[in-house]
């Protein structure tokens, strides 16, 4: 190919990449080893900067469909993309970011050593300053050296949305990142989750919340038994169901 | 540096930071092997093939010290890191799984090395062991390390309980390592125990690290290495399979 066809086509291909949605899975399907089926050929695309809420009850499927994004299991059938790309190539799993909704933090690290290494595994050019920088956004200056397993609760759900950001992702996955914190800290939380979407990082939330959901999204799905009930903004919805209430959707929407 | 190097860090860390259990105990239990047996049995046998009976079972004993280290390293690190889940670091993270699998190896290879080491400093102050064949030596415990540590990783994924990463430890490892020739030479055996000898694989590796050290071994150098490696590629390959198709560590 001629030199200059060839930057033209890797500009425009950059240009594609760039306009591409957030996540978009097709066909995705998830079937466990014990026959249950998590998720059965959903589709859903969201848009590069959005604030994403993922809804559902218990075992609707949204922790699966995280876990296949960040090539956590095995999925049985689908495409999952990232910024364009497949996600289990290695850009896009350097974009994404992942707070779990349990503590699974290293017991033999301390919090400055778990950012460092998440950072390290990330290929963080200087993973040193940037734990520094997150650790003080995150107050944890006088924890740096303990341990995780000698950490509140409250100090262990931020150093673990800390660790989700060490690698500067495109998209954060968080997982009911305030499942069982008391309300100081998820409004403290809120406020970083806020300012991460204004600074242009796609954000998708799953929370059991409703109320959050509906402060902080633009859009938001309504997921059960594996399979998409209904996706808008809070005010569609809500407009759609006939209802005043997100709470009010949601029982709708799950009892259909 | 690359994510190979952060996870070979991590992974000497962890053993850094629990050198009481991970170096410290293994190094004084191996050493009294040779306190009690060498010096102790070293006064009523006088020779085995040639070699005064306390250098004989240095050799065997730094051979045992560090497979079982190199085994039960990566067993407890990996099982230890599936229990908390946070291998999901690992798992999620931009690196090729054969970087993952290097990673923990390394990690094995690493706390045998140090065990392998002090054990030898250590033998020294008591008694005179040469090291007749580096080379062979070199070969030898690399070998046996691979085979090892990818066993403790294998293990490690496949585990469903603490219990079970020990059981393969005390019901495999170690009556392997007691019957493969560390305190005896297998020729002063009687038939068929000698023959049957010919049929455990740490038989072999026992007698390479003794050719690397004193320069005679029950069977050929050739054959020990072969044997070794045989067995050392394709576990190291079932580890590398474990992390390339998710297998028991994605659900």
């Amino acid at each position: 190919m001629v030199p200059g066809w060839r930057s033209c086509v890797d500009s425009l291909d950059s240009v594609f990449r760039e306009n591409s949605p957030a996540l978009e899975l097709r066909g995705l399907t998830k079937h466990y080893d014990d026959g249950t089926v998590a998720l059965e050929d959903f589709d859903l695309e969201i848009p590069a900067g959005a604030f994403f809420g993922l809804l559902g009850p218990n075992g609707a499927g949204k922790t699966t469909l995280i876990s296949a994004v960040c090539n956590l299991l095995r999925v049985t059938s689908g495409d999952i993309r990232v910024f364009g790309e497949p996600h289990d190539s290695m850009a896009a799993r350097s974009w994404v970011g992942l707070a779990e909704q349990d503590i699974n933090l290293d017991r033999f690290l301390t919090v400055h050593e778990t950012l460092v290494y998440h950072g390290g595994y990330f290929g963080v050019s200087e993973p040193d300053e940037r734990a520094e920088e997150l650790i003080e956004a995150f107050g944890l200056e006088s924890k740096r050296d303990t341990r995780a397993p000698r950490l509140s609760g409250g100090q262990r759900r931020r150093l673990l949305l800390a660790r989700a950001l060490m690698h500067r992702p495109r998209l954060v996955i968080l997982d009911e990142p305030t499942a069982g914190v008391d309300f100081e800290l998820r409004q403290e939380l809120w406020r970083y989750i806020r300012q991460l979407h204004a600074e242009g990082t796609t954000i998708l939330l799953t929370t059991h919340y409703l109320e959050e959901a509906e402060e902080l999204c633009d859009e938001i799905a309504l997921i059960r038994d594996g399979h998409l009930i209904a996706r808008d903004s809070s005010l569609a919805l809500r407009e759609h169901f006939g209802v005043e209430r997100l709470q009010d959707v949601y029982v709708k929407a799950m009892a259909s | 540096m690359t994510p190979l190097v952060w996870l070979c860090r991590r992974e000497t860390l962890r053993v850094s930071k629990l050198w009481t259990q991970t170096v410290l105990a293994p190094v004084i239990s191996s050493i009294l092997f040779i306190l009690v047996f060498g010096l102790s049995l070293g006064g009523r046998i006088n020779h085995v093939s040639g070699v005064e009976y306390d250098v004989f079972i240095v050799p065997g004993l730094i051979t045992m010290g560090m497979v079982q280290a190199a085994y039960a390293n990566n067993a407890s690190s990996i099982f230890q890191a599936r229990f908390d889940r946070y291998i999901n670091d690992v798992l999620s993270a931009p690196m090729p799984t054969w970087q993952m699998n290097a990673g923990y190896v390394i990690g094995g290879v690493f706390r045998a090395l140090l065990i392998g080491g002090s054990l030898l400093v250590l033998a020294w102050l008591l008694v005179d062991v040469p090291v007749a064949n580096p080379f062979a030596l070199i070969a030898a415990i690399g070998l046996g390390l691979l085979l090892f540590a990818s066993l403790g990783v294998v293990v490690g994924i496949y585990a469903e309980s603490w219990d079970f990463t020990t059981f393969i430890n005390n019901i495999v490892i170690l009556p392997l390592v007691f019957v493969g020739g560390v305190f005896y030479s297998v020729e002063v055996l009687p038939s068929p125990w000698e023959e049957l000898s010919h049929f455990n694989p740490v038989f072999y590796l026992v007698n390479a690290v003794r050719f690397g050290f004193l320069g005679e071994s029950d069977v050929s150098i050739w054959l020990s290495l072969g044997v070794t490696a045989a067995l050392a590629v394709p576990v190291f390959l079932w580890a590398q399979h474990l992390f390339a198709s998710g297998k028991r560590l994605k659900p």
